[in-house]
């Protein structure tokens, strides 16, 4: 019977661990992939190797949050494998709707609901948990915007990172030894850019490891159903198996939303939630990848929409305008003075892509997703009476 | 006699609709194509690249240029004495319909465009402009 139910958890930890694999594959690869700098295979055998890293070092330290502080007891296999069912839940209605529901937080959820129908909550823990879940994209918000508004126009200016045609590295067999040179049409610069790209992939792979493993086994380790070691292990095998198989689709779903801004901006967007992503995972607390990722695009490009006019660029404006005026009314064959009506309020404002309103909506569903999950796993075990 | 007619388009085929509709039904009439680039996304890219563009007319040029062309080939396919003009808006596809409805004296949409996750960030779109649109609007389905 117990190996039954630990079966049905390994596979529902499968499913969790296979769908996490998918998306966060798309977030750390998708921008070199998309850019031509590797192959998606590579890119899958990387993820797993550096995924397995964070969750075996880092990662352990937010399994001890999920698997024991959140709530008082220990979390029974049965209840585990419900708690597992709920995440799964969350992911396959992500996958369906395509909206970002964070991982993290739907787990953290579904292990609250289960303490609050055992009465087993411990309130401390969970308080320090979300007092940081609205830390975090305040903190991403900060960063991006700060970047982008003093510092990207400066690095953008001073970097290029592109593929040229050809092979990247080439084989000089003049030498007594076969040594590796610059392949056809390839910069030193571009091999620097290449090299980049490569360490903050694997970095941000890391941090997802961190934080995403423990998501995955967490419930079944617990009550030791599964050993830590053994459950990452599966754990990883089961991000690795979908970051092979459905990361090619998420790659240019969740890849093309990255690809939809520079590499420079997407590099600077995946080192700043790696980074904030690995340090809360280090201090336990699990966090979602995806929720500081966004926060510092949307700041990014809110802090360069916003960006103080500088004199020269104030004249730069002006033939802005003219040209404004030009493109608003390409191929138009209306009297000159609509025209001058039109531009005169209707100038192009950048601060227009970033509606406040949009941003809360959009900031509300991470507020929906972990209350769902809270209020479904609570009145299930409420109903079904585990504890 | 409608002489000033708005089509906003988002590169659907439903939105496609609303045009050869509103090329049939105006014959006669100005027709302004308005596409809103930029718009709320699953991770804000797309609103993000432009704000980074060195360009930010040319970037959002570059991203309404498809449904522009598209647009000219229906009229062109249409073959009527409508003059079709394109204007492009940033962010919010409502607030830059909206903004825009008091210049015309008739807004033709679709009723619907993108998928299931569009309608989720964006809303629909369709609906809110028959709400507080000042002017007629005509929805095509």
């Amino acid at each position: 019977m117990v190996e039954t139910v630990l079966l049905v958890g390994v596979v529902a930890s499968v499913f969790v661990g296979f769908n996490i694999g998918g998306s966060s594959t798309g977030i750390a690869w998708g921008p070199a992939v998309g850019a031509g700098l590797l192959r998606k295979v590579t890119a899958a055998a990387l993820m797993t190797v550096f995924v397995f890293l964070g969750g075996w070092t880092v990662g352990r330290n937010v399994m001890d949050t999920l698997s024991g502080d959140i709530i008082s007891i220990e979390i029974s296999l049965a209840a585990g494998v419900a708690v597992l069912f709920f995440i799964g839940l969350g992911i396959l209605i992500a996958n369906v709707f395509g909206v970002p529901v964070p991982t993290s937080m739907t787990t953290v959820g579904a292990i609250a609901g289960l303490g609050l129908a055992t009465g087993t909550l411990n309130y401390e823990t969970i308080t320090w948990i979300i007092s940081w879940w609205v830390v975090t994209p305040v903190l991403g918000l900060w960063i991006g915007a700060t970047v982008g508004r003093y510092i990207y126009p400066e690095l953008n200016r001073r970097f290029e990172i592109r593929a040229s045609e050809g092979p990247l590295l080439a084989l000089d067999r003049n030498g007594s030894l076969p040594t590796p040179t610059l392949g056809p049409n390839t910069t030193t610069q571009e091999l620097a850019g290449t090299i980049v790209v490569f360490v903050i992939g694997c970095y941000m792979a890391f941090s997802a490891g961190a934080s995403n493993v423990p998501n995955a086994v967490a419930p079944l380790v617990s009550s030791g159903a599964l050993e830590v070691d053994t459950a990452i292990v599966i754990a990883t095998v089961a991000i690795g198996l979908g970051g092979f198989t459905i990361a090619r689709r998420t790659m240019e779903s969740v890849g093309s939303e990255l690809s939809d801004i520079p590499l420079l901006a997407a590099l600077i967007v995946m080192l700043t939630a790696s980074t904030i992503t690995t340090a809360l995972s280090w201090i336990g607390i699990p966090i979602s990848l995806v929720m500081a990722s966004v926060m510092t695009i949307v700041g990014l490009g809110w802090g360069r929409a916003t960006r103080p006019i500088t004199a020269r660029e104030a004249i730069r404006g002006d033939t802005d305008a003219e040209l404004a005026m030009g493109a608003l009314t390409a191929e138009s064959d209306a009297p000159i003075t609509k025209i001058g009506e039109a531009e005169s309020e209707e100038a192009l404002d950048a601060g227009d892509l970033f509606n406040p309103r949009a941003i809360v909506k959009y900031v509300s569903m991470w507020i929906i997703g972990p209350a769902m999950s809270t209020l479904l796993a609570y009145g299930f075990f409420v109903a079904v009476g585990i504890s | 006699m409608i002489s000033r007619v708005l089509v906003p388009m988002d590169g659907s085929e439903m939105s496609e609709h609303a045009l050869e509709y509103a090329l049939e039904a105006y014959p006669d009439a100005d027709i302004t194509v308005l596409c809103v680039v930029g718009e709320p996304s699953s991770m804000w890219g797309s609103a993000t690249g432009l704000a980074l563009a060195d360009d930010l007319e040319v970037a959002a040029q570059e991203h309404a240029q498809s449904t522009f062309d598209r647009a000219r080939e229906l009229a062109a396919d249409a073959d009527d004495d409508a003059t079709l003009e394109t204007v492009f808006e940033l962010g919010h596809p409502v607030r830059a319909i909206l903004d825009r409805a008091d210049d015309y004296e008739t807004v033709v949409v679709g009723s619907h465009g993108g998928s299931l996750s569009d309608r989720l960030f964006v809303g629909n779109v369709a609906e809110k402009v028959v709400r507080r649109s000042p002017v007629p609007v005509v929805v095509v389905r």
